[in-house]
């Protein structure tokens, strides 16, 4: 019997803590007697910020190390998992991990009976609204929390690898036992605190397993591009054709590469406040992904399904609570934010602030420190009464 | 020939067990091996190799001098020159990397210098991919270094140690490439046994360059412009040296087995269920992991099929592959390369091997499967389709081009 899990985790920010649940999934369950092993796909690879990359773990109580690794060594992805583990969950939205993938379900792997456990805040039915419909139950089980960000050459230690450990033990103790995880955490460290993290999420994890049924979830709206065969494209190495020159005023008023969005990389997107707007360009100018389009009035419209989410336009904004990143999952759609604003400026003011809330968040991605949270400021509307 | 059994596990050889990737297994043995010099330049997958090597020199775990190069090609002839002076030195690359710094590889080989190499597996470009392809390690092939594959990250660690031990005979001081798979063994992590710093000195003498060695009470030249008075003499130098290293070769593995356990029963290939086979298939790196999963199912329904897993490419072990491969009636040479324009278009392992089995009275059916280019996975279900061809190959259903591609869109 094989168990195979996998470790859903945002690019360069948790890149550590991904490939860190790995190894210690190894070490836990060899310590258990089983035989066990770790990979990734696109980890190390072209891996980028905030892309939506996997981690693997292969357990097995029965097989030989050789068998195991002759069933999963050599795959780029597994073709189901019985644990499905989300430590951001606005990848619940989908994930596009490359070109040509296309944006797939986050439960695309999960297998019958299986289960997603999701690093959240939320309820359960506020990320089953995002998933993929199955055509079989399986469960899900949410580890509460805030998604623990940090950076390429950081680790932020702040007990998210002990709890979700803990966790996987809760939803599936045949790939570790909670006792083997608080056994292997004090050898390791020593550190009381580390196994109790562990054992306490493993009991709020248990009294949070439901089950999903087929009836849950929406009809999959992204495409998977089919790729073509050898015979089928055009010679001469892989020839991508340049998007088709065209610009027009207005939102969408720009052609972009309909093949690679790019857009389920972020975890927050940008409010814009267009009634501060100073009209100064920086944000259209400095967005590495070009995803604002001029509109006649002067302002900057912003496509949504191609914004990475990288903060670049809330900080060249130069207006105060102008442009602020607010978490993706607050968003069920990428209509134009212009066209709401034109339609009625007031009413778009008062969605604004109510997505942007009272909370400013920060990640100071170089010192690891990960979330800091401020007090944001109210600016009140500057539109014609 | 075959490596004596009877020598007995040995547990107080092994100090501990660690958690790592293929590239970190290489770069503990690179410890334990005690290397003087290392140079670095990154590109993936090997990168990782030198990421935990500068790692462990911060640590305090290993005194060398550790040189960031600007480009492969000096990267390289670092490693070359550092060895000149008679430091053990390590290098690696992968794919377009490696190529970029042939003209450094080349000469190493015809200076006879004795470095070690890890080769992560990666397709040259383009396009630009990190998948795992052989063409990049066998583009030395000709050129008279040591080249062999490991299959696991343990295999990996004890090739380190064996590959310096040979390289270094006074017998063979030839250069040497480890190569790898990219990612599915560079990356993947598992649990692998440490040996002794002890154990490890017992096994691998110091290196010694004797009277060639670069030195201020040594003065001598090496390498200087000679032309039609020189140049074939010392080819067949190099062809001697070459031969020699296979007798250095067995006798490395006895010695590795006498001081590790027994660890190795041949040198140069490991043959799986292969005593009454009727149809095997034979290759480089992680293959064998699909492969080998293939011949248990087929087994299950009364298929004699095995599977040969090639370690050594350089020097390439003729007669053993003869003496074992003549035995089928069918054989599958699986290529994760290919060489255009070639006979028969075939890959780089077909047409050596084919042109091995040649002299044989009765030769095997001989087939080859492209497959697994640039990192494409290849599953258990491709290849027991590999295996069919040879079963109705063998049963006289013979198909008529050499070549199938395996998992390709088509």
């Amino acid at each position: 019997m094989i168990k195979r899990l996998e470790i859903n985790y945002r690019g360069i920010f948790q890149k550590n803590l991904g490939k860190y649940i790995g190894s210690d999934i190894v070490l836990i369950a060899s310590s258990e007697g089983k035989v066990a092993f770790s990979n990734g796909r696109y980890s190390d690879a072209p891996e980028r910020n905030g892309i939506p990359c996997k981690y693997f773990a292969f357990v097995s109580p029965d097989l030989s190390e050789e068998e195991l690794e002759a069933e999963c060594g050599a795959k780029m992805d597994i073709d189901e998992a019985d644990v499905s583990v989300v430590l951001d969950d606005s990848m619940s939205k989908g994930v596009e991990p490359w070109g040509w993938h296309g944006i797939r379900p986050i439960n695309e792997k999960v297998r019958e009976k299986g289960c997603m456990l999701v690093v959240s805040e939320r309820k359960h039915a506020e990320l089953v609204k995002f998933f993929a419909k199955k055509p079989y139950d399986y469960r899900l089980a949410t580890l509460k929390g805030a998604a623990s960000l940090a950076g390429l050459w950081v680790f932020k230690d702040d007990l998210t690898r002990e709890r979700v450990l803990g966790a996987i033990a809760a939803v599936d103790p045949g790939i570790i036992s909670i006792e083997a995880v608080e056994k292997y955490l004090l050898k390791k460290t020593g550190d009381q605190k580390r196994a109790k993290a562990a054992r306490e999420a493993y009991d709020a994890t248990l009294r949070n397993i439901e089950r999903v049924t087929p009836k849950d979830g929406i009809d999959w709206p992204h495409k998977i591009p089919v790729l073509p065969k050898w015979h089928e494209f055009q010679e001469g190495g892989v020839v991508v054709p340049a998007v088709k020159r065209g610009f027009k005023m207005g939102p969408r008023g720009q052609n972009r590469n309909e093949m690679f969005k790019r857009g389920t990389s972020k975890t927050e997107r940008p409010v814009v406040r267009f009634d501060l707007c100073i009209k100064c360009t920086l944000c259209w100018l400095d967005c590495p992904d070009e995803c604002f389009d001029p509109t006649d009035d002067g302002l900057y419209d912003i496509h949504y399904e191609f914004c990475t989410g990288c903060h670049k336009c809330a900080q060249v904004c130069p207006v105060p609570e102008c442009i602020v990143m607010v978490d993706e999952m607050k968003f069920d759609n990428e209509k134009s934010p212009w066209e709401m604003h034109a339609k009625d400026p007031k009413a778009y003011v008062k969605w604004a602030e109510d997505k942007k809330g009272k909370e400013r968040v920060f990640y100071p991605q170089v010192t690891g420190t990960g979330r800091e949270i401020r007090e944001g400021e109210t600016v009140p509307a500057k539109v014609a009464k | 020939m075959k490596v004596a059994k009877e020598v007995k596990e040995k547990k107080e050889v092994w100090e501990r067990e660690e958690l790592l990737t293929g590239c970190q297994a290489v770069s503990h043995a690179v410890r334990l091996a005690d290397v003087d010099v290392i140079a670095a330049y990154p590109i993936r997958p090997y990168t990782e190799v030198m990421d935990m090597l500068s790692r462990l020199i911060a640590d305090g775990e290993l005194d060398a001098e550790y040189l960031i190069a600007d480009s492969e090609h000096s990267q390289f002839e670092i490693v070359k020159h550092a060895s000149s002076v008679g430091a053990r030195a390590f290098g690696g690359s992968s794919g377009t990397g490696w190529m970029y710094g042939m003209e450094a590889l080349v000469v190493t080989a015809t200076d006879r210098l004795p470095t070690l190499f890890l080769v992560g597996n990666r397709a040259l470009d383009d396009p630009g991919a990190f998948g795992v392809e052989h063409n990049d390690a066998m583009s030395v092939r000709d050129f008279g270094w040591l080249l062999s594959w490991s299959t696991t990250a343990q295999e990996a660690l004890e090739h380190v140690l064996i590959m310096y031990r040979v390289a270094e005979d006074k017998r063979v001081l030839m250069p040497a490439a480890l190569a790898m798979d990219g990612a599915f063994l560079t990356h993947s992590q598992h649990i692998v046994k440490l040996p002794t710093q002890e154990a490890v000195k017992k096994f691998l003498p110091p290196y010694d360059l004797g009277g060639r060695r670069l030195h201020p009470d040594n003065p001598v030249s090496i390498a200087p412009q000679v032309n039609e008075d020189w140049v074939i003499e010392l080819r067949r130098q190099n062809w001697e040296a070459a031969r020699r290293a296979k007798g250095v070769i067995e006798e490395a593995y006895q010695e590795f087995n006498a001081v590790f356990g027994p660890r190795y029963e041949n040198p140069w290939f490991t043959e799986f269920e292969t005593d009454d086979a009727d149809v095997v298939l034979i290759g480089l790196g992680t293959v064998a992991m699909p492969a080998r999963t293939a011949v248990r199912r087929l087994r299950q329904q009364g298929e004699k099929v095995g599977y040969v897993n090639l370690r050594w490419f350089r020097p390439f072990p003729s007669q053993e592959l003869r003496d074992c491969l003549g035995r089928f009636k069918a054989v599958g040479i699986i290529d994760r390369d290919f060489a255009h324009g070639s006979p028969d278009s075939g890959g780089i392992l077909c047409h050596d091997i084919r042109s091995c089995l040649y002299p044989l009275e009765k030769r095997p059916h001989v087939f080859n499967i492209i497959t697994g280019l640039g990192g494409r996975d290849v599953s258990i279900e491709e290849c027991i389709k590999m295996y069919n061809i040879g079963l109705d190959a063998a049963a006289g259903k013979v198909k008529d081009e050499l070549v199938t591609w395996i998992g390709l869109r088509e």
